[in-house]
């Protein structure tokens, strides 16, 4: 177990700028997600920290050791791979001892750690099968065993559930959860689905264009993205930007949207906000509902809306509808609508809305 | 098909069949019509020269014996019984084997050294594939050159390097003359195992030599757990097709020895070549051919049954 610290870390590839200045410290033990859009430099970070790719520019402590100049052997990392890469001519058992193996520990051990990874990981029925036998979730339970048991400081995952179909990635994500809790070893795992950064991280790091956009954790992002870009990349389906305008009167705030004027909840800090600056306000489906109450509560603006697309999932209903002349989503209780072009209530929940500089794209 | 089912129609509907009998016969037997002429070609060129040549085997058939009386199995005893065959199927055995290994072993240090990325790389990729463009006669006629005493330079820069005369009879004395042949066939197809090779290793995924340097393995073990099994179906592929090449050795012979002194550079083709066109005992030859097809069938057979089992990952 140990703690990573990176400071001005580069990597160019030629005049290819991949990682452009990241400092990170990623505490011991902990789960930390680097998740991004394709070409946004998290694997290159990722293969970095493992010693895979040498670093441009910078620094890499692991457990308070600059590891910059040691080989990837020599960093006690262990890595998990997108297409498993395991050794096709070895058994189960071969693949998950032969790190073990190489580095001379005694036969007797190599077997009896094989032993507890598969009992951990429940392959113990395929230990003498080879890698074509498995299928895909099987293989990289053998890939996740070659990781554990080595007992590495830090465990790295670059897009490990990528090649598996949605139920099996599921299952593995809740297995990969479960084995963090059950070996509380650091973890950095690389992937570009925010349900998997979400539900697996005790911290974010979002990036994009080789930096880091913002970095927390995941219900911080979430409920407070620093950008349009944070805003946008988390949450399914995605956050509504509509454009408009603040309006400053004292301490009371609102947002006009063409003709509609959207009271900014109470108590709500604008940093740095000007009177008629221009802005974005981003809403999430599930910050509007169907109004039931009969009186709005503080915070909440009730609007009429007349349903243009209806995107029913069975428990719930997404229905877009045009707000000021933007279109919205609503996430809705599937029993609260029925049908496109039907007029109801919709609550708006300001007090979880989200309000970005409209230049800048920064939150206020 | 739906010309017939037309014409069955118009039968049905009791008209007239408009189409002449042939017309008909030719219809229904078109897909053979098309494949006849090829067919025609294969049973002309392969298929009755390999059957007459069977028959020829068992008979008198030599220009300098007349008639083409019955010999049952005479025209093989007389091969096997032959010293001259017996050492050039040996010698053919020798100088494939030591050749294709020599050019196994140097095309896989080339390929493992080529598979890395440096500069000029492409240009030196291109230098070593030449010998593959160039004929085999006029591979034996450059490497006459070079080798021949007194005006080779061989012999010469020998001499400058070792510092004392030296004259190698390249091409008369043995085992210089076996070396010589050796040394033609491997400069000529190394790069052909090289290429091959290449192929091979560049399939390799990448991952896996990182997950194996993450797991420590040392380039070494990483070559006999990575490296070769993944090789092994295009290492088997290369060798055999180099090895039934190599059994037909006969233009460099032909060129830098002449089959001499005697008979010491007598392959196996070159020694049938002899029988059959400078001596024109055709019957003996052909007896020959066909035991040199039952021996080469054998080693293919093998390497064959082999290529088939190397799985592929």
């Amino acid at each position: 177990m140990a703690e990573v610290r990176i400071t001005g870390l580069h990597k160019r590839y030629g005049a290819f700028h991949a990682v452009r200045g990241i400092d990170l410290d990623i505490r011991d033990g902990e789960f930390t997600v680097l998740v991004g859009p394709s070409g946004c430099g998290k694997s290159t970070l990722l293969r970095t920290i493992a010693g895979l790719e040498e670093s441009s520019e910078g620094t890499i402590e692991i457990g308070g050791e600059v590891v910059n100049d040691f080989r990837p052997r020599d960093r006690d990392v262990a890595m998990v791979f997108q297409d498993y890469a395991l050794y096709p001519h070895m058994s189960v058992a071969k693949n998950i001892g032969f790190g073990l193996k190489a580095r001379k520990m005694p036969k007797p051990e190599v077997e009896a750690r094989v032993a507890e990874a598969a009992r951990m990981l429940g392959i113990t029925p395929l230990l003498g099968r080879f890698p074509r036998q498995l299928s895909g979730g099987q293989r990289q339970r053998v890939a996740i065993g070659r990781a554990i048991v080595r007992n590495p400081r830090i465990f790295l995952f670059d897009e490990p559930l990528s090649n598996l179909d949605a139920q099996l990635r599921d299952e593995m994500r809740g297995e990969i959860k479960r084995l963090h809790q059950d070996i509380a070893t650091t973890m950095i795992y690389v992937t570009h689905d925010q349900i998997e950064a979400m539900t697996l991280a005790d911290r974010i790091v979002l990036m994009r264009d080789g930096l880091i956009e913002q970095q927390g954790a995941p219900l911080d992002l979430f409920e407070r993205p620093a950008s349009t870009f944070v805003a946008g990349f988390l949450g399914s389906p995605r956050m509504s930007f509509l454009p408009g305008t603040l309006k400053l009167d004292g301490s009371a705030a609102a947002i006009r949207l063409a003709d509609t004027l959207l009271p900014v909840a109470p108590g709500r800090t604008l940093n740095g906000a000007a009177d008629g600056q221009a802005v974005l306000l981003g809403l999430r489906p599930e910050h509007l509902t169907r109004a039931h109450a009969a009186a709005p509560a503080q915070g909440i603006f009730r609007y009429d809306a007349t349903i243009d697309l209806l995107q029913p999932t069975g428990s719930r209903s997404y229905a877009t509808f045009r707000l000021a002349g933007a279109p919205v989503m609503a996430e809705l209780q599937a029993h609260d609508v029925s049908r496109p072009g039907e007029r109801l209530p919709i609550d708006i929940n300001m007090n979880r809305a989200s309000i970005f500089d409209a230049k800048s794209e920064r939150a206020i | 098909m739906q010309y017939t089912a037309t014409i069955s129609r118009m039968k049905a509907a009791g008209a007239p069949p408009r189409l002449s009998g042939f017309a008909q016969w030719a219809d229904r037997h078109f897909k053979w019509l098309l494949v006849a002429p090829a067919v025609l070609l294969i049973l002309a060129l392969s298929i009755y020269p390999l059957l007459f040549s069977l028959v020829v085997s068992f008979i008198n058939y030599d220009f300098q014996v007349p008639g083409h009386a019955f010999v049952g199995l005479k025209n093989f005893e007389r091969v096997v019984f032959d010293p001259v065959a017996r050492w050039s199927l040996l010698l053919t055995a020798w100088l494939s084997g030591v050749s294709v290994a020599i050019e196994f072993v140097l095309g896989l240090l080339v390929a493992l050294t080529m598979v890395r990325g440096f500069p000029g790389r492409g240009v030196i990729m291109s230098i070593l594939i030449v010998p593959l463009f160039i004929s085999p006669v006029i591979v034996g006629q450059a490497w006459t050159l070079l080798l021949q005493r007194p005006f080779g330079p061989t012999n010469y820069i020998l001499t400058q390097l070792l510092g004392q005369e030296v004259t190698i009879g390249w091409m008369t004395e043995a085992p210089w003359l076996y070396a010589s042949l050796i040394i033609a066939d491997v400069w000529q197809w190394t790069p052909f195992m090289f290429v091959i090779l290449l192929a091979g290793l560049t399939a390799i995924p990448p991952n896996l030599y990182e997950a194996a340097e993450l797991d420590g393995v040392n380039a070494w073990q990483a070559f006999w757990a990575i490296t070769l099994p993944h090789l092994a179906p295009m290492m088997l592929l290369a060798l055999t097709f180099r090895l039934l090449d190599a059994i037909r050795m006969f233009d460099t012979i032909f060129i830098m020895t002449g089959g001499g002194p005697g008979t010491r550079t007598y392959t196996a083709s070159y020694y049938l070549y002899t029988v059959g066109f400078t001596q024109f005992h055709l019957s003996q030859a052909t007896a020959g051919s066909w035991l040199f097809l039952v021996f080469t069938a054998l080693v293919v057979t093998l390497l064959v049954r082999r290529l088939l089992k190397a799985e592929p990952v």
